[in-house]
């Protein structure tokens, strides 16, 4: 349910699972956090997601019914591994965004140096309505897009519009089309991955230098603290329903 | 040798401007050696509350003269190192200035000529400007400018504009937010300049200077070792085979 292909220099990641809006598994996620890990002689990265919606956030019902929120604990965990794995491959990171982006889905573009989205694409973290708290995502949001921006988007579980998105800094590059998301995201990494490798590779590695360090730990560690009862009720009465 | 940035004070505003037209004012050794005698001259001027930098002609500032930044035949010394050590330094210095700083880019503001108008206080330009930062294009690593990029920008356009390499349009800038004005044209640049100018400097003096040291407290500005060590990658990147190539071929 992650492809992944290598070809012009560029390694492509695809959250292949549109029959349910590519809704992120554990193995998927640990598949992704493993796709940027092995970049081996790719120069570029580029995710995307097939089908209408990039990608809807974790897959809550691989539990369904079940107590079982120690499975919830290890997709956060490997949520904020995957996108600290995509900001250390040291290649540039493209994300196509069609349709939408939303809740762990929307937390994948913290690992991105280029988000390519669709304009009527959504994007948010609607994810305090099920009891659970996207600090996880938080670290790697707010270096994006600055510490205002960042909180407005996080404790408001309202989804914003592309074009919001890009006037944040969340989205950089705007296509019409849904359909033209992938093409668009594809030509922009396959131009990095013909610039000079050792110029990109140093820059990447000093402009996350410059950036000081994400912590991302502090951030997992509040969203495990915040798994209570009370997620778990909200997530049985389907207060997010797909 | 101040020659090459000419510098004008008149009650309490300033303006500090590059002035080797003839080579889109691209930053040698002596014009940067001539920028850092003008910040010895300023650094005292509590009389002046607002400085404008800005270049002669139709550029604002090219960027390093890359003629002096080519290897020459083994065993020559080569400038490289020198030249990304003083702009470095220089960066440093006009943040610390005690007067505001507005950077009037009046034509293509390129590379480390972009990173200058990056660390005034305030950009201006005009909508058909050239600016950005197409270092990794020709094999180098804008280290030097990053600081002041990522301050500018927050990280994550800092990340997208340094990766991508290329120029952006003045509009283009000032949408992204590396510049904070943008004038309709180039001829209307001298006024929406010079009406900025007039508003800062009718700000209190010491107002001025509090606030500016404060932010620049905040933001990590005082930081100088970061700049110096992005000097020594860049030179590190300049110096290899695959940028002095790139280099060559586009000077020739």
């Amino acid at each position: 349910m992650i492809r992944v292909e290598d070809a012009d220099g560029v390694r492509t990641v695809t959250i292949d699972r549109p029959d349910k809006r590519n809704a992120l598994t554990s193995d998927m996620l640990a598949a992704l956090g493993e796709a940027f890990r092995t970049v081996d002689r790719a120069r570029a990265c580029v995710l995307l997601g097939t089908g209408p919606v990039f990608c809807a956030g974790f897959d809550l019902r691989e539990r369904a019914g079940e107590a079982d929120l120690p499975g919830l604990r290890a997709q956060l965990r490997q949520l904020s591994q995957a996108i600290a794995v995509m900001r250390a491959s040291g290649r540039p990171v493209v994300v196509g965004v069609q349709g939408a982006a939303i809740a762990g889905g929307c937390a994948l573009l913290g690992g991105a140096d280029v988000v390519v989205a669709d304009r009527g694409a959504k994007l948010g973290y609607p994810v305090t309505l099920l009891g659970i708290s996207p600090a996880v995502t938080a670290p790697f949001l707010r270096e994006r897009v600055g510490d205002g921006a960042a909180r407005a988007l996080l404790l408001n579980p309202e989804l914003i519009t592309a074009t919001q998105a890009q006037d944040i800094g969340l989205v950089d590059h705007l296509v019409n089309e849904p359909g033209a998301v992938s093409s668009e995201a594809m030509a922009i990494a396959r131009e990095m991955a013909a610039k000079p490798t050792s110029a990109m590779r140093a820059t990447g590695a000093w402009v996350a230098r410059v950036c000081g360090a994400v912590e991302s730990e502090a951030g997992l560690a509040e969203s495990l603290n915040a798994i209570d009862a009370e997620t778990f009720e909200r997530l049985e009465k389907g207060v997010w329903s797909r | 040798m101040t020659a090459l940035a000419s510098l004008t004070i008149a009650g309490r505003t300033g303006v500090l401007t590059l002035h080797r037209p003839e080579q889109r004012n691209a930053l040698s050794i002596e014009l940067l050696d001539a920028l850092h005698v003008r910040m010895d001259e300023l650094e005292g001027r509590q009389d002046v509350s607002v400085l404008t930098l800005t270049g002669e002609g139709r550029s604002f500032c090219a960027g390093m003269d890359l003629r002096q930044v080519l290897r020459g035949e083994d065993g020559q010394e080569w400038a490289g190192p020198r030249l990304l050590e003083s702009l470095a330094r220089l960066t440093v210095r006009v943040r610390r200035l005690p007067m505001v700083v507005v950077a009037s880019v009046n034509g293509a503001a390129i590379g480390g000529g972009c990173g200058l108008a990056c660390v005034c206080d305030i950009a201006v330009t005009h909508a058909d400007a050239k600016i950005g930062f197409p270092e990794v294009d020709l094999g180098l690593c804008p280290a030097v400018v990053a600081p002041w990029v990522v301050r500018k920008l927050g990280a994550g356009k800092a990340r997208r504009v340094l990766l991508s390499g290329g120029l952006m349009t003045g509009q283009e800038a000032h949408a992204l937010g590396l510049v904070d004005h943008v004038a309709p044209t180039r001829e209307e640049l001298g006024q929406t300049t010079a009406a900025l100018v007039a508003r800062l400097a009718s700000g209190g003096a010491t107002a001025l200077r509090a606030t500016k040291q404060l932010l620049n407290r905040l933001d990590g500005s005082e930081d100088e070792q970061v700049v110096l060590e992005g000097a020594r990658l860049s030179a590190e990147v300049l110096g290899t085979a695959e940028a002095q190539r790139a280099l060559a071929a586009r000077g020739s």
